[in-house]
């Protein structure tokens, strides 16, 4: 398989009329791990969503190709079959389909329909999965995040994201609510996951989880657009001293604490 | 306004059934001046006046196709069972329908042509379900008649289809009735799948003896026009019965289904589960009601109504009642009516799901529950499977 090229260009985006994302531009190769840093209120989550198709936000401008084919031309559905796989910050709830249907369904979606995973080896590789992630077995049989905790939640999405295999993973504030010792697991499952074959874009507003994935790039974005690009030294110097040094050094005065 | 039957004369009847015993031709002759003098109910919202199944015609015999019958138990094409003279007959047949006159029921009782009749022995506990198919052939009006008989501390599972020739036009007017006698146990399925012109008239009744048990799992997915009102009559202390209603309506498909419990033991307890899908411009007018009587000391009746739409442009109406006139009981309802939750499908697409098996799923899961207890594995996914089949987007 190529490497892995997901190549953002002038992405500007808008929910409900107002433009949030304002000329985002990035790559991402596989074997990478770029960590998109910011404030809240920049438009980090709403790039991500974007990039996915959510149905609320409207693509104002800009131009995405993923391995060379138009994502933006996509469903979103077709772009999950492409490779493109978002770990939600607050994912839907579906009561009555169990965890292990709906990914072998998922699964099934990407291959030809005389060709369905066979239903064996399927447990078997989720239960192997489920492992490594710390799952409770039961997990599989349970309704799709019903009832599931804040950090439950997360660890299922990554669990999705193993047992799919994107070409690139973008993990929405993937450590926002989780303890330390799960951040640990998550950035160790997507860590393992790392080859030519895929990259990662993470989102987030803390540099924690970066000591346990080694980014190869860090932004940061501020008022719809990446500001500064630099390499894991960014995340620390953010760490040691915080968004507000960077904005008065950009001469950004306006607040940052706009909404999300 | 008045209800013509001058096409069906007392000759006729007695023509139709001259190889009857003289107690059955004498209940029909009985039903048609009944139905001569009941008008037809008005229904507001499903105006059955031009419908097929209202037609003072004598109907032809459904097919009736029987699976293996354990020891215990009978079951019969109903034609045969009369001609056989079997007991019970005479008893129950069309018993139930005598309380609250309708022109429709008489009339049925006045032409019904065939249907089934199931009886289990006193305390037999069948290990594996009964099955019945009934079968539109050719024809243009059918009225099967269904009498189920559970004799006292009798149990058993018993799964009825209704299914006809594709592109059939016919229509049923037919009738359900079950006896569960002291202490007996009935698992009923019924899965409704005429084809997709037919218009079908299918009121059910029950009646509970003492601790008797019964649960109706109803799924209705064919017809283009299907009304049904299943009451039933828990009169022994203890008895409890469940409804667990599901039903899948697509394009112009028009269904007004009602329950009704009626408590008059005491410590009876009632549950109606039903779920629904609409989709295209199909519309759904659903009621319950729980009605406890006087005396049904300690009786609980509960309702829970759901339907999901599919579509913008189907309808559905939900009516939930409760007439209670006892003081010591317990009962309630819920009902809602509401879309598929765009975060939803947007969150299954985002893994790959096509649009159309988001959907699937979704509905899958809603009805999961109420399919869960269909007794045999095989026909449980493949009445799950033609629900799913119907999923347009």
């Amino acid at each position: 398989m190529a490497r892995l090229e997901l190549i953002i260009e002038g992405l500007r985006v808008g929910i409900e009329g107002r433009e949030i994302v304002k000329g985002f531009d990035l790559t991402v190769r596989g074997g990478e791990v770029h960590a998109v840093m910011g404030p809240n209120g920049t438009g980090k989550s709403t790039m991500a969503s974007a990039l996915m198709g959510h149905p609320a936000y409207e693509v104002l401008g800009g131009r995405v190709t993923l391995d060379g084919q138009d994502l933006l031309a996509m469903s979103v559905d077709e772009r999950a079959r492409a490779g493109l796989f978002l770990a939600m910050q607050y994912p839907a709830e579906i009561s009555g389909v169990s965890n292990a249907n709906f990914l072998r369904t998922a699964l099934n979606a990407r291959r030809p329909e005389s060709e369905p995973v066979p239903v064996m080896q399927f447990h078997r590789e989720l239960k192997a999965k489920m492992e490594s992630l710390q799952i409770d077995p039961s997990f599989a049989e349970r309704y799709v995040n019903e009832g599931f905790s804040g950090g439950e939640k997360k660890r299922n999405e990554i669990l999705q994201m193993a047992v799919l295999r994107p070409r690139v993973a973008v993990l929405d504030e993937i450590d926002s609510g989780l303890d330390i010792d799960a951040v640990k697991l998550v950035a160790g499952g997507v860590s393992q996951m790392l080859s030519d074959d895929m990259g990662v874009l993470i989102i987030t507003h803390y540099q924690r989880i970066l000591n346990y994935i080694n980014p190869t790039n860090v932004h940061v974005m501020m008022q719809g657009r990446i500001v500064r690009s630099g390499g894991p030294e960014l995340a620390t110097q953010l760490e040691e001293r915080g968004y507000e040094w960077l904005r008065e050094e950009l001469g950004i005065d306006e607040p940052l604490t706009e909404e999300a | 306004m008045a209800h013509t039957l001058v096409d069906l004369t007392p000759e006729q009847i007695a023509a139709f059934a001259a190889n009857e015993p003289s107690w059955l031709q004498e209940r029909r002759l009985g039903a048609l001046g009944a139905a001569h003098d009941l008008p037809l109910a008005h229904r507001k919202q499903t105006p059955l006046e031009a419908a097929g199944f209202t037609l003072p015609a004598l109907p032809q015999t459904a097919s009736v196709t029987v699976g293996d019958v354990h020891d215990g138990a009978e079951v019969m094409e109903l034609t045969q069972a009369i001609a056989e003279g079997t007991a019970d007959l005479e008893r129950h047949l069309g018993r139930l329908f005598s309380e609250g006159q309708d022109h429709l029921h008489a009339l049925h009782l006045a032409t019904f042509a065939g249907g089934v009749l199931c009886r289990v022995k006193r305390g037999r506990e069948l290990a594996s379900p009964l099955q019945v198919s009934i079968g539109l052939q050719g024809g243009s009006l059918f009225a099967p008649h269904v009498l189920v008989v559970l004799e006292e501390g009798a149990r058993a599972d018993l799964i009825v289809e209704l299914q006809g020739e594709a592109g059939s036009e016919a229509a049923v007017r037919g009738a359900v009735e079950i006896v569960l006698g002291d202490g007996a146990a009935l698992n009923y399925t019924e899965f409704q799948r005429l084809p997709g012109r037919v218009q079908a008239y299918w009121p059910r009744r029950a009646e509970l003896g003492r601790d008797a048990r019964l649960q109706w799992i109803l799924a209705d997915v064919g017809a283009r026009l299907a009304v049904s009102d299943t009451r039933t009559y828990l009169r022994g202390a203890g008895s409890e019965a469940r409804v667990l209603a599901s039903f899948f309506g697509g394009r112009r498909q028009h269904f007004e289904f009602s329950h009704v419990m009626v408590h008059e033991g005491a410590h009876s307890t009632s549950d109606i589960e039903a779920r629904g899908v609409l989709q295209g411009k199909a519309r759904a007018i659903y009621s319950a009601n729980s009605v406890i009587r006087k005396n049904a000391k300690n009786a609980s009746g509960w309702q829970h109504e759901h339907t999901l739409m599919l579509s913008e442009e189907a309808r559905a109406d939900l009516i939930p009642e409760l007439e209670i006139s006892e003081w010591e009981v317990s009962a309630g309802h819920a009902a809602s009516a509401g879309p598929v939750d765009p975060m939803q499908i947007y969150y299954m697409e985002s893994r790959g799901i096509t649009p159309v098996e988001s959907r699937r799923l979704i509905v899958a899961g809603f009805l999961a529950s109420l399919l869960a207890d269909i007794p045999l594995r095989d026909v449980r996914e493949q009445i799950a499977d033609i629900f799913l089949e119907k999923v347009e987007l």
